[in-house]
């Protein structure tokens, strides 16, 4: 018996990873996603846990490597799209991201910005990010989307004088901030310790 | 005089991948390698670990070996990485040894 939900987290990854967690703790894991859609069938309580990684700077040939050794690494792993992009026609222009994936086609990488991984639970905590250099890289590809949302956002508010757009600007600087203050944090630690 | 002068010091993690690829292991086992030989202290993540293997490839100081068809891709050291270990193990019998010298003897456990 599977059960399905809806839900829209956007770029609320660590809701998103927080929700799934409750879900396995109530017994139930995933077993197929969609655009908003979560499937779970059941399990015992708290068998898996999850992460939810950031992808969508990768090119498709190394979204696809990095979700294979994942695999490999036995975890099971769910391409998920994030619900939030900014599009003219039907390419996105992704100047934030590594060569090779700057324009997300719907083909290779647009509607498969997220990775959810999921790992039977051992008992110890899962991480996916362990070294203070590695996660202050990770938290930089998960600011610099926002940054440039915060950039665009607030070139259009000053040329067309608009409120609006000032205040879709406002609220894009609230997660540059909280991922800045992460990089940071990192970045302070790393300076005398790896991990 | 000791070569190893220039080179600069490996972090914990790329020394032991590298020591783990003395004998060609895939990614699982490299993780599990070093939580073994360090009691678990040091538990390595995923994502860390693919960034740490990419890095070490691109130095080439590892790379991949065994028939690529296969489904897990294995990885050992090179000739170069074998080095770079060496240099690294004589870096830290230096540190060891000044640093028994100054806060007292070797007691391990």
């Amino acid at each position: 018996m599977s059960k399905k939900y809806y839900r829209f987290f956007g770029g609320l990854l660590t809701a998103q990873e927080n929700w799934l967690n409750k879900m396995s703790e109530k017994g139930y894991r995933l077993i197929r996603t969609g655009k908003l859609l979560y499937e779970f069938e059941e399990c015992k309580p708290g068998q898996v846990k999850y992460c939810v990684e950031f992808i969508a700077q990768k090119s498709k040939n190394n979204a696809k490597d990095y979700h294979d050794f994942l695999e490999e690494m036995g975890y099971s792993v769910f391409y998920k799209n994030i619900n939030l992009n900014y599009s003219v026609g039907r390419v996105r222009w992704r100047p934030w991201a590594e060569k090779g994936g700057r324009i997300a086609t719907n083909a290779a990488t647009f509607n498969r910005e997220l990775l959810i991984v999921e790992k039977e639970n051992d008992g110890k905590p899962f991480e996916l990010h362990t070294s203070y250099e590695d996660k202050e890289n990770y938290y930089s590809n998960l600011r610099d989307p926002w940054f440039l949302l915060l950039l665009m956002f607030e070139v259009f508010a000053v040329v067309n004088r608009s409120v609006i757009l000032g205040a879709a600007a406002l609220i894009s600087l609230i997660p540059v901030i909280v991922y800045q203050s992460q990089i940071m944090k990192n970045r302070r630690e790393a300076r005398t310790k790896e991990w | 005089m000791r070569d190893n002068v220039k080179g600069g010091a490996l972090t914990e993690v790329t020394f032991y991948i590298l020591l783990s690829l003395y004998t060609p292991k895939h990614g699982y086992a490299v993780m599990q390698f070093i939580e073994e030989k360090t009691g678990g202290r040091l538990s390595l993540g995923a994502g860390t670990l693919y960034g740490a293997l990419n890095s070490l490839q691109e130095k080439g100081w590892i790379e991949p070996c065994g028939d690529s068809e296969g489904r897990k891709k294995e990885y050992h050291i090179t000739a170069q990485g074998k080095e770079t270990a060496e240099k690294e193990l004589a870096r830290l019998h230096e540190l060891v040894s000044v640093a028994s010298g100054i806060v007292g003897g070797t007691h391990y456990e």
